[in-house]
């Protein structure tokens, strides 16, 4: 202990040690790995070799561009819609739930317990063309006498939205639960409206979980492969799918490589644009 | 107070525990697996068999497996057996690692396809050791038919486990018969309602068999032409999508009203489904066939002590009263004729000399022709 | 119309939680299907058989033992390593403390088909064997930010005047650190165990790239998911989401009745404010 004491300077660094090289030599060198394999050329078959292939990362965006465009519509609609979902929700119980607000929170949280396959699978099942979702729809005829919601990009970005639901309910609850009843009093007692109460003072203290949320959900359901897979067909396959297929199936891995870091890349962009726009504290808190 | 220092001790022991648990993990990744079974020379204890989904008999009320359990009574032979094998791709994906540096994957039997390419490539590559025939007295039991397949002409290194067929499955209360790919490519009232396999080997060949071309010798012109015609159905909507073993769910379902689908699947798939049907297309269908390999590091003598076992005809009679996929093995149809004549005489487990004239074998040497590999990637959607 | 409005969040409510409860529930429900053939999509029939064969599928049973397994190691390691990050974090001024934020926050802006592409290719390229190890040093690695970034919340709101305080009465740092610092953080260090292990247990995306010829339970599902998916995985799933929310309901009221606990107690002791503090040097 006396060396701490004299060497107190060194503490953080102690601390800070065991993570750091893990997270070097396990996220920081994969990448790198990612990017010098990127950039070489050649096949499974005849070995890999390293020569500044710039021309994969042209191919990936050419030949791939509609489904990274379609990646980040998906992931943008279900973030929106998980929103407009879970706002209302996690209102209810932030405000309104009393002593039984962990208990509501718990079961928001449940479905991440059961394995995110087991989930989407028992979509097959709810969505099934001969199931009663979709005897019902085409009862009220949203949907024609043939209609189905399988193999749709309804199906996708339904299941996509349901996965990462409490992705965006977590950090909202976080946000709302902290706000100080006192301030809405306060508001009403300055003549505000249930409405002007929520618009001027909650909604904009929700923001930072509104934030937080949004990345949450937006990230991964951008690289999400699983939902276009089980509950769509080749015309949803997002960039997930390519990825995977290159990597695991076609055994192009240059290819592969170049296309998730497009990919990283187009989020750490998008990030950036949401940084400025919001703050950066609140992202890296 | 008492709950304090639980607490306590659990969070202390905890962060004590992390370092003497993160090592060994650490070194575990970094030394590799261990080196693999008996090697050759010895018969083990154990033998390690990886295998497709319910591609062996399965006896549902004492959940085991009989043959596995008569070959352990007659050899004191356990098996390990896996059923981890859902794709020739991404399970050659896994295992090629460790291969390519020589190193075991901890099984002695694996079983691949010879529709795919990747059953060729690990002969290829060298990836296999090579079968003790003398331990295999049975190998004479082994069908004409497959006695020197292009992939391995001398069966040095692989033997057939079953054989299936490609052709198209319908169920009944949705569709009448469909005897071609030109119906089920442009009957419009199939629209969205037809699934056609993700192999590079049955699709395509049994397009290029539609168009009157032979898809055991592919032709740029040939593939070209079978692709197109693929990617217009995809296009307009009427593949809903490509599937490996999944389209069995949906077309039991009623969600799909036909498929491209292999033969076995349909007859297991009777018990719950008396609706569905099958048949080759009239213009020819594909065969093809899993074959039993040991890759490197297996035991050979183990391995090869089990596939003897199952050429015995009585054996092999018993997996396919089960699987009702084509038998590699002689004298199995006499055998099942007799005990279980409901397979014996099924035409999709025993085709008749006719039907087996109309099958055909897939081109191995397209299924590894880059050019083709990346078209089929994009029809795919991927 | 004021009984409407009243009741319309409610309502709300409830629908949102059936909504995210029904594949639950569906799920579930079919783990105690009879189904005659190999599919369990149509309702057949009540069996216990299911649960009582749970491990009656070829390797479910290992999947299971190798995703728990996994599970326990990595979320220790990963929990002490996050813990330890997030203390230096909060409490140490360093250089390079915003690249080291950088650092922890872009595994979790990474999305996991990236993470487990650039693993996959690390492991290629150095020729290292995937397996078990490989799976535990990945999940260690996704989950030590979820860590952080839990234990740092908890940190920052911390209240050192505890700490301050038992200094005073002449405990040193590495006392004042076990006997005061973390049994207060242990409830956040559990938290983030729990969520860890959560992570890590449902994991497929980033275990698919880097599993090689290992199995955990989310791969055993995937492979399932191409043939059939046999009832016991319905039974495996619902075991570990009924033992994940007993644990989190158990969680929740233990917190209630420590704290009913804590204000039932005298103040036997007065107050920091009381006393005369210290300014900061």
């Amino acid at each position: 202990m006396t060396f701490l004491h004299r060497h107190k300077g060194l503490t953080p660094y102690l601390l800070l040690l065991p993570g750091i090289v893990w997270l070097t030599l396990f996220f920081v060198a994969p990448l790198g790995f990612l990017g010098y394999q990127s950039l070489q050329t050649g096949t499974f078959d005849t070995g890999y070799t390293f020569d500044w292939a710039f021309s994969n990362y042209w191919n990936a965006i050419s030949d791939y561009h509609e489904q990274f465009v379609r990646s980040f519509v998906y992931a943008g609609i279900a973030t929106i819609v998980a929103l407009l979902v879970s706002y209302p929700l996690v209102y209810w119980i932030a405000f309104r739930a009393g002593r039984w607000k962990n208990v509501f929170l718990i079961l928001i949280v449940a479905p991440l317990f059961v394995t995110y396959l087991v989930r989407t699978l028992a979509w097959l099942n709810i969505l099934a063309d001969q199931g009663p979702v979709v005897g019902f729809l085409r009862d009220i005829h949203v949907l024609g006498p043939d209609g189905r919601l399988l193999a749709t990009s309804v199906a996708v970005v339904a299941g996509i939205t349901y996965n990462f639901l409490p992705f965006m309910a977590l950090p909202l609850y976080v946000s709302l639960e902290q706000i100080d009843g006192r301030l809405l009093e306060a508001a009403e007692d300055l003549y505000a409206s249930k409405r002007q109460a929520f618009l001027r003072v909650t909604l904009p203290l929700s923001a930072p979980g509104i934030v937080a949320g949004t990345l949450l959900t937006f990230i991964p359901a951008a690289g999400d492969f699983i939902n276009a897979q089980l509950l769509g067909t080749p015309r949803q396959y997002m960039v997930g799918n390519v990825i995977q297929s290159k990597f695991l199936d076609v055994l192009d891995y240059p290819a592969a490589a170049a296309l998730s870091f497009i990919l990283m890349a187009l989020i750490l962009a998008g990030l950036l644009v949401y940084a400025r726009v919001v703050g950066t504290e609140r992202l890296t808190g | 107070m008492t709950m304090r220092i639980t607490r306590r001790e659990l969070v202390q022991r905890g962060a004590a525990g992390v370092t003497i648990l993160s090592l060994p993990g650490l070194l575990a990744a970094c030394g590799g697996s261990s080196g693999g079974g008996a090697g050759s020379g010895e018969v083990a204890d154990v033998l390690r068999f990886s295998n497709w989904p319910l591609y062996i008999d399965f006896d549902e009320k004492t959940k085991q497996h009989p043959t596995l359990d008569q070959f352990t009574a007659k050899t004191g032979i356990k098996v390990d057996y896996f059923e981890d094998i859902n794709s020739n791709a991404e399970y050659f994906g896994k295992i090629q690692r460790p291969l390519s540096q020589g190193q075991s994957i901890d099984r002695d039997i694996i079983v691949l396809t010879d529709n795919e390419r990747f059953l060729g490539l690990m002969i290829d590559k060298g990836w296999v050791e090579e079968l003790d025939k003398d331990l295999i007295p049975n190998f004479s039991n082994l069908i004409e038919a497959q006695a020197s397949p292009p992939f391995d002409p001398d069966r040095k290194y692989s033997l057939p486990w079953q054989s299936g067929m490609t052709g198209i499955a319908w169920n009944e209360k949705e569709t009448g018969p469909i005897t071609s790919i030109t119906q089920l490519f442009e009957d419009p009232k199939l629209k969205g309602r037809v699934t056609a396999l993700n192999g590079m080997g049955d699709t395509p060949g049994l397009v290029m068999l539609d168009n009157g071309d032979d898809p055991s010798n592919v032709t740029d012109a040939a593939w070209n032409a079978a692709v197109d015609r693929i990617q217009k159905a995809v296009d307009s909507g009427q593949i809903r999508r490509f599937t490996g073993n999944d389209y069995a769910q949906p077309l039991s379902q009623g969600d799909l009203a036909a498929a491209i689908a292999w033969s076995g699947d349909i007859y297991q798939l009777l018990s719950s489904n008396p609706n569905l049907k099958w048949a080759l297309p009239t213009k020819g269908g594909i065969i093809w066939t899993d074959n039993m390999i040991i890759p490197t590091g297996g035991s050979v003598p183990t391995a090869s002590t089990y596939m003897n076992f199952v050429y015995d005809p009585k054996i092999a009679a018993q997996i396919t009263a089960y699987v009702a996929y084509v038998p590699p093995v002689k004298g199995t149809k006499e055998i099942l004729v007799k005990s279980d004549p409901k397979i014996g005489s099924s035409p999709l487990v025993f085709p008749s000399d006719e039907v087996l004239a109309s099958t055909h074998q897939y081109d191995s040497a397209a299924l590894n022709n880059q050019t083709y590999i990346e078209q089929w990637q994009k029809v795919l959607g991927a | 119309m004021r009984w409407v409005r009243r009741h319309l969040l409610p309502a709300y409510a409830f629908l949102a939680f059936c909504y995210l409860l029904l594949p639950i529930g569906v799920v579930i429900l079919f783990s105690f299907n009879a189904p005659s053939g190999r599919f369990n999509y149509v309702w057949e029939g009540f069996t216990f058989d299911n649960w009582i064969h749970w491990d009656a599928p070829s390797g479910i049973q290992s999947a299971v033992m190798k995703s728990l397994e996994i599970g326990v190691i990595s979320t220790i390691a990963a929990t002490a390593l996050g813990t330890l990050l997030a203390l230096a974090i909060v409490r140490h001024r360093f250089r390079g403390r915003g690249a080291t934020n950088m650092l922890i926050f872009l595994p979790m802006s990474t999305p996991e088909i990236v993470l487990g592409a650039s693993l996959l290719t690390l492991f290629l390229n150095r020729q290292i064997v995937t397996g078990f190890g490989t799976i535990f040093i990945a999940h260690v690695m996704f989950i030590v930010s979820y860590v952080v970034v839990t234990v740092k919340a908890r940190l920052i709101d911390f209240d050192r005047h505890l700490e301050e305080a038992a200094m005073d009465l002449g405990a040193n740092e590495w006392v004042t650190f076990r006997k005061v610092t973390l049994p207060l953080l242990a409830p956040a260090i559990l938290s983030a165990a729990l969520l860890g292990f959560a992570l890590s247990i449902d994991d497929f995306v980033i275990t698919y790239f880097v599993s090689g010829p290992t199995q955990t339970f989310p791969l055993f599902v995937w492979g399932a998911a191409r043939v059939a998916v046999p009832p016991q995985v319905n039974v495996v799933a619902s075991a570990i989401f009924m033992v994940a929310v007993l644990v989190m309901v158990g969680n929740v009221l233990w917190g209630l009745r420590a704290r009913r606990a804590r204000e039932s107690m005298p103040a036997a002791v007065p107050l920091p404010e009381a006393l005369p503090r210290p300014e900061a040097a």
